[in-house]
């Protein structure tokens, strides 16, 4: 068999093997790759930035442990950019996963590395389903719909929403969506209530949203990895005590991941190339072969 | 009886949410409400119903040693603790189901944390892996379709990385494929699916369609 | 008696005039001083109530739950008021209390408060430089809940022509009419598919997606499911299908044993045919994907709603040499079908399955409606581009839902 037909029936455990390398060296040796802030990441930034300390934004997790390598480093860093400014986090999820895990070890994770006290600067108000009736009632009551918060303790109990009584006492609401939900809060609490929202959403998820950014529904955009890295960014360019926490070793950071993403995708890239280079000079061989063309 | 029961409570839970679409009445939001909770507790019931199923085949495999039978026990292993751990979680043994009330995790969430979400996370990884094999595979361009298929893919592919931000043009043209031939196809193939669907359940609410209730044509 | 006489004296001399005829002058004088004073005054109260809101109106707002009531008004003309206050009362003479504010140049209010069943009198006070001017007060508005939402007539009126083209051509179909439909490749080679798996003694594995019941693209692979079993149990072939939803398993487990028993071979039927799996996504695609790898089945099919693990299925599938089928609305996994499965039907392809395998009248008849309803659509669409273009937005105004 010519070089040209081995090579095309490449072994996938090769293929998989170049993946994997693709994968691992940027863990272990960064690359560091410049990052350019996009207008939609930028904008949801600035929303941020122009609220006073003390605002309260509702924290959504829409989304579960399939998606958290893409959602979680957005979490964390509108978190970070919250507490690093003095504003109140209520915290929830809508999305069943969301609420028995990513919610609780983000939040937890994070609060960690901020002087701030549960009960008083944050909450996590844990799972409620029935995510548009929940949306409804929401702008009526909180109290009603979440009578106690994650962890079992009665809402009243919780000095942030003793003055925190329904979603017009917020100021902004982000949510972290792996599907649909994210739309929801757009197409519900903004466009019916007109409370601020603005999604984090999975790449495959995220040219949907351009539309409703466009139309001003949405004030801001993170899409996918490449979204929290650019916020990660920022955060580092405006707040150099949370640069430092980005700095950590130990910490998964988007920008770790958006070097991963490059390489993996030069390699697919190359793949993809290569593998049509081989299948046209395998043609052109077989076409002037002694054999004459292929019928 | 048995025939004209589902077909008649298909017609009433079907027509129900139409209704509502079109009648703000508060008898008529309250009903399709119901509705939406009498879903929940029949789902909850089929729920058991699988559990049931997954004992019993797994069961008959191991009693069988029919071949592959050590991952039944696995499975059935994993189903009783896990299982245990929450059911238990819930009459306070253990704590509670998910946090402790001092906050430390507890079994499940232990389980959940260190031993589901990485199994998960890897089955997700591999579609990293997947789509470069099937990209190699089937990214070819034999004809001019798969040509422009293969052209648009490397466009974006690169676009939406940081090299190829800083190649002038890329974005452009990654932003123009994304907002133009490729809004414009996933419309055309939404709006036809939505016709088809609407087609499809008017058919199975008016008891057309019946296949999927395990009726046939004459009955 | 001196001084009158005096005064009869002056008064015969002219040097000044008489009282009696000085008063009634002075008098006018005074008059007309103080009438002009208080013109203005008068003229402003006069002007003030021409200047108040006319065809002041309250009524229920149509279409809604009820709670809300529309209050109109007319601005009186030359009379623009920096802003209007909307007050009411429970009955119409007071008190009056305000229940919002309207912009200038603003003609309707919607009060939001107002429980059912109870009267309430408006009347909408301009707020003008000079002062306030305060309107008639309305007569007693109620507010009900409505049966029908007016805003989306224009949707009924589409979904109802939608169920008339299609009931038509179910009727013209059971009359007999011949209804033609194009070949979908996919599901013509469903038969050779099963063949082949026949052939070679292997099993047909079939994922109808992972979405429940309420999902139609489950239902629509159902459908197929029942012609693909009734094919298999003909054929004497080995059927699997691993379901992640408890009702779909439910539901498949009915049309596979139906179609076995059409099919003139019920004791073909085993319990493990139909079986569940797990509800978590992923689990259930680890285990779809070790049947593939160990029992390496010879037909794929993958029929219904897939997210992520629609490339896993399907790449996984393709490496055992098995030749897929697979069938999708999802417009997200539908590249990774097309790259990976010998057919893909896609989107409404699906849904017409049923009808295209089973050649029935009534279902092609639904298939021809359906798509004389999109060329409609289509031409629809059509023009509303050219208007909008052309800055006439009134079809793209009356295709959205409110």
């Amino acid at each position: 068999m010519h070089l040209v037909d081995r090579l095309l029936a490449t072994d996938r455990r090769i293929i998989y093997l170049l993946v994997g390398l693709g994968a691992l060296i940027p863990l272990l040796i960064p690359i560091g790759l410049p990052v350019t802030v996009t207008p939609p990441v930028r904008s949801a930034f600035e929303k941020i930035e122009s609220l006073p300390a003390g605002s309260v934004v509702v924290i959504s997790f829409d989304y579960g442990p399939s998606t958290a390598p893409e959602n979680d480093p957005q979490a964390g860093a509108v978190m970070r950019h919250c507490f690093a400014r003095g504003i109140r986090v209520v915290g929830m999820a809508l999305y069943p996963l969301g609420g028995l895990s990513v919610a609780v070890e983000e939040i937890n994770k994070v609060a960690a590395e901020f002087p701030v006290t549960y009960g008083v600067d944050y909450v996590n108000l844990g799972y409620k389903d029935g995510a548009q009736a929940a949306m409804r009632r929401m702008n009526e009551d909180l109290h009603e719909l979440f009578p106690r918060d994650a962890s079992g303790r009665p809402i009243g109990e919780l000095l942030l929403m003793q003055e925190v009584r329904s979603l017009k006492d917020t100021d902004l609401v982000f949510s972290f969506a792996t599907g649909i939900i994210g739309e929801w809060w757009i197409n519900l609490v903004n466009a019916q209530f007109g409370t601020p929202v603005a999604v984090g959403s999975t790449a495959v998820g995220t040219p949907k949203y351009y539309a409703y950014l466009k139309a001003g529904q949405a004030v801001g955009l993170l899409g996918g990895l490449k979204g929290a890295s650019e916020y990660e960014r920022l955060l580092s360019d405006h707040y150099p005590d949370v640069a430092r926490i980005y700095e950590s070793p130990l910490l998964y950071t988007a920008t770790q991941g958006m070097d991963i993403q490059t390489i993996v995708h030069l390699v697919i890239i190359a793949l993809v190339l290569a593998g049509n280079i081989l299948y046209f000079t395998s043609r052109i061989m077989r076409r002037s072969s002694p054999g004459g063309r292929r019928a | 009886m048995r025939r004209q029961l589902p077909l008649v409570m298909t017609f009433i839970a079907g027509i129900i949410p139409v209704i509502a679409l079109f009648s703000p009445h508060p008898i008529v939001v309250n009903i399709a409400a119901r509705a939406d909770r009498w879903l929940v507790i029949v789902y909850a019931f089929a729920l058991l119903l699988g559990v049931v199923s997954v004992v019993q085949s797994n069961s008959r495999k191991i009693a069988r040693r029919d071949k592959g039978w050590p991952y039944a026990v696995v499975l059935l292993t994993g189903l009783t603790v896990m299982g245990g751990f929450g059911f238990l979680g819930n009459f306070g043994i253990f704590g509670g189901i998910t946090t402790t009330p001092d906050g430390r995790p507890t079994p499940f969430q232990w389980s959940y944390s260190n031993v589901f979400l990485p199994l998960q996370a890897t089955m997700f990884s591999l579609l990293a892996f997947y789509m470069a094999s099937a990209s190699f595979r089937a990214f070819r361009a034999r004809n001019l379709a798969a040509g422009l298929l293969m052209v648009s893919a490397l466009f974006v592919m690169f676009g939406r990385i940081p090299t190829g931000e800083a190649v002038p043009f890329v974005p452009m043209i990654t932003e123009w494929i994304m907002d133009n031939p490729n809004a414009a196809a996933q419309r055309g193939i939404i709006i036809g699916a939505a016709l088809g669907a609407a087609s499809m359940s008017l058919r199975v609410i008016l008891g057309i369609e019946r296949s999927h209730l395990g009726l046939g044509r004459g009955e | 008696m001196q001084d009158r006489s005096k005064r009869r004296r002056l008064a015969r001399s002219g040097s000044t005039p008489p009282l009696r005829t000085a008063f009634f002058p002075a008098a006018l004088a005074l008059a007309a001083v103080a009438g002009a004073a208080c013109a203005p005054a008068s003229a402003a109260a006069q002007g003030a109530r021409t200047q108040a809101p006319l065809e002041v109106v309250a009524k229920d707002r149509p279409g809604d739950a009820g709670g809300r009531i529309v209050v109109t008004w007319r601005e009186a003309p030359g009379a623009p008021a920096s802003t209007y206050r909307i007050e009411r009362s429970s009955d119409g003479t007071g008190p009056f209390e305000p229940v919002g504010e309207a912009p200038p140049r603003s003609t309707r209010f919607e009060d939001a408060g107002a429980p059912a069943g109870d009267p309430f009198f408006y009347r909408v006070v301009a707020v003008l430089p000079a002062g306030e001017a305060v309107s008639e007060t309305t007569s007693a508005a109620f507010s009900r809940a409505n049966w029908f939402r007016n805003d989306r007539t224009n949707a009924l009126i589409l979904v109802l022509a939608f169920m008339g083209l299609i009931v038509g051509f179910i009727e013209a179909a059971r009359r007999g009419t011949k209804l033609f439909i194009r070949r979908i490749s996919g599901l013509s080679a469903i038969d050779e598919a099963i063949g082949r798996a026949t052939e070679m003694g292997r099993k047909i594995l079939y994922v109808p997606g992972i979405q429940s019941m309420d999902e139609i693209q489950t239902i629509a692979s159902l459908a197929i499911l029942g012609y693909v079993a009734k094919v298999s149990a003909t054929y004497g072939a080995d059927l699997d299908v691993p379901n992640r939803d408890p009702l779909t398993y439910a539901a498949a487990r009915e049309t596979v044993k139906h179609a076995y028993m059409e099919a003139g071979r019920p004791d073909l039927y085993r319990e493990e045919t139909v079986n569940y799996i797990t509800y978590d996504q992923f689990a259930y695609t680890a285990a779809v994907t070790g049947r593939m790898v160990r029992e390496k089945p010879a037909t794929n099919f993958f029929i219904g709603s897939f997210y992520a693990e629609s490339l896993i299925l399907s790449e996984m599938g393709q490496t055992t040499g098995a030749i897929q089928i697979a069938g999708t609305a999802e417009v997200f996994q539908l590249p990774f079908f097309v790259a990976t499965c010998d057919y893909t039907l896609i989107g409404e392809e699906l849904y017409a399955a049923s009808a295209y395998l089973s050649r029935e009248p009534v279902l092609l008849g639904s298939i021809k409606g359906q798509d004389i309803a999109k060329a409609l659509l289509l031409v629809l669409g059509a023009a509303g581009v050219v208007l909008t273009t052309f800055g006439n937005p009134i079809v793209a105004n009356w295709l959205t839902m409110r």
